[in-house]
């Protein structure tokens, strides 16, 4: 009976093994698919082959240079560097606001900056557009960069402060006997003590811009100031494009996603955690 | 040190939020809904505002392509969301065992999530090509003759539904880290009082992780009004508007056509939608929601 249990349960575990394994090559072989693509002659790229005969390095080399790569890179790191001041700076200090004070309407405006996060984003989009129109901001940076200076977006905030309400009040409050100011203990103890969920709002952070595609399309218009996410989509079927050297664009604009996802693993699970134990 | 706490300066802190809650959404919401009742010239701008009351919405109800695109994202959503609710919870069992690569396969069935949502539409693309596409590739050695996918009006819109599963990742860990939520008591009673595999499963897991059900259902069906950037690339709505998804068609009013008026009567009713949705699902949730007493006090 014991033996019997035990092979039925080793039995499951080999099966559950297999689903996995299966699945996990349905992931895995759509993109090995991309990168043999991305390495293959265009004559290969229609033919039966799975890999290529020779590797094509030379692919990336040309797509680079026949999609203006460099010039999209530039771009999106243009946007991508203030974005990455401005909401991991504004989005700490706001739940730091949340976190330690009492003041007059605490509550009900932390129950707004939790609604905020349920109203869908088209419904403001029109009139941000209009509003950066008139202020001649359309084909600029700036509509995609100034918002996030201020707050950093609610989710962010919310990480932050749940975080924050974690510290014990004694340091804080220790230095504030001894002479500090709120500003000196939110910079001195607050911050450095906040590493985690502010590390997370980063990655996140650099992840919304990396592959942010409707704000560009609606804000740029010239092909100089695409971001990288923009200008890929744009030479989909452009007659001097050929698949090979668009699969190795392609490869090239989820490579840094791919990579800052391993290197920081952790904190992109520990927020998804978060953000569904919220429950709405 | 009472006084460490409470005083004004937390308005300082927290007013960079303030003031762009003012300037980026309350100002523009009060814009959006007047323009929603007016006209709107892309050449003359803000000062040829022209009110003409419930026009664009009259208009809307008459309007067959906002039934199409009400349609497509219907489907969508009806599709799914079931379908990648119940995969991703028996992915996210199968990855709470214990043994030994777990981990490797959390990061494999995670990966596609983090890739640019542009990159995913090129790449699929590609698979799904008629000809030379791995996908009708594969199909061809079992015998059978794969559809055009994305230049089929029949299958488009499937296409984008069997892509999605791709990306799962997302909804996978958020249901991994409401089963490692359950205690590991209440499967050893019940397998000790005689429960077994499908009894536990639905008289224990799906009980304990209701809140996580709870939670994806909400986020999947305001996904689906949300969904841009893959029907954009991939298909643009087409072929014959049959991936014409509400939100690309109100990018299109907005943004090709310039009917800006019209296009924020369409993010009204958008809104209205999900609201009522959102709704239906919180009102119902007390039947079949059980949360383990982990309320958040302030």
């Amino acid at each position: 009976m014991n033996t019997s249990s035990f092979n039925k349960q080793k039995l499951t575990s080999i099966v559950s093994l297999l689903i996995l394994t299966a699945g996990a090559l349905v992931i895995l072989v759509p993109l090995l698919w991309t990168i043999s693509t991305s390495l293959k002659t265009p004559g290969e790229v229609f033919g039966d082959n799975f890999f290529p005969k020779t590797w094509k390095w030379e692919n990336y080399s040309r797509a680079v240079t026949a999609i203006p790569f460099f010039t999209f890179l530039k771009n999106t790191l243009i946007i991508l560097i203030p974005v990455l001041i401005g909401t991991v700076f504004s989005s700490a200090l706001c739940a730091y606001g949340f976190a330690r004070f009492k003041f007059k309407g605490k509550k009900g405006l932390f129950l707004l900056l939790l609604a905020t996060m349920m109203l869908p984003g088209q419904v403001t989009m029109i009139p941000m557009f209009i509003l950066f129109k008139e202020m001649g901001w359309v084909d600029t940076f700036m509509p995609l960069i100034i918002p996030s200076f201020f707050g950093g977006g609610a989710f962010n905030i919310f990480l932050i402060r749940q975080f924050m309400r974690g510290i014990p009040k004694d340091l804080d409050e220790a230095a504030f006997v001894d002479g500090a100011n709120r500003w000196t203990i939110f910079t001195k103890i607050m911050l450095p003590l906040s590493k985690p969920p502010l590390i997370a709002v980063a990655i996140f952070t650099f992840m919304g811009v990396w592959n942010d595609f409707q704000g560009p399309l609606i804000y740029l218009n010239s092909t100089d100031k695409y971001t990288l996410a923009l200008g890929l989509s744009m030479f989909k079927g452009m007659y001097n494009v050929e698949w090979n050297m668009l699969m190795a664009a392609t490869i090239l604009i989820m490579l840094p996603a791919m990579i800052v996802f391993f290197v920081a693993q952790k904190y992109f699970i520990e927020g998804i955690s978060i953000s569904s134990a919220m429950k709405g | 040190m009472r006084n460490l706490r409470s005083e004004r300066t937390g308005y300082w802190f927290i007013l960079p939020w303030f003031l762009g809650l003012l300037l980026f959404t309350i100002g523009p919401m009060i814009f959006s809904f007047i323009l929603s009742f007016s006209n709107w010239d892309i050449i003359t701008g803000v000062r040829s505002i022209e009110f003409v009351g419930l026009d664009n919405f009259i208009n809307i109800f008459k309007d067959e392509l906002f039934y199409q695109s009400l349609k497509v994202t219907f489907i969508f959503a009806l599709v799914s969301v079931p379908l990648y609710q119940i995969m991703s919870i028996l992915i996210a069992m199968l990855l709470n065992m214990r043994s030994r690569g777990m981990k490797f396969y959390r990061l494999i069935f995670f990966m596609p999530s983090v890739i640019p949502a542009v990159a995913v539409s090129m790449m699929w693309i590609m698979i799904l090509n008629p000809e030379y596409g791995i996908l009708n590739k594969a199909l061809g050695w079992f015998g059978i003759q794969g559809p055009a996918w994305l230049q089929d009006p029949s299958y488009a819109l499937g296409a984008l539904i069997v892509m999605g599963i791709w990306g799962i990742g997302n909804t996978i860990i958020i249901y991994l880290s409401g089963l490692q939520g359950v205690p590991e008591e209440l499967y050893e009673a019940a397998q000790l009082d005689g429960a077994g595999i499908t009894r536990r499963f639905f008289n224990i897991t799906i009980p304990m992780i209701s809140p996580t059900i709870f939670f994806n259902l909400i986020m999947g069906i305001i996904g689906g009004f949300q969904y841009f950037t893959q029907a954009f690339v991939m298909t643009n709505g087409g072929p014959l508007n049959s991936t014409l998804f509400y939100n690309l068609y109100l990018y299109n009013k907005a943004f090709v056509s310039y009917e800006m008026g019209y296009a924020s009567a369409l993010s009204w009713i958008l809104f209205a939608i999900i609201m009522i949705f959102t709704l239906i699902v919180i009102r119902s949730s007390s039947m079949w929601v059980y949360y383990n007493g982990d309320d958040d006090k302030d």
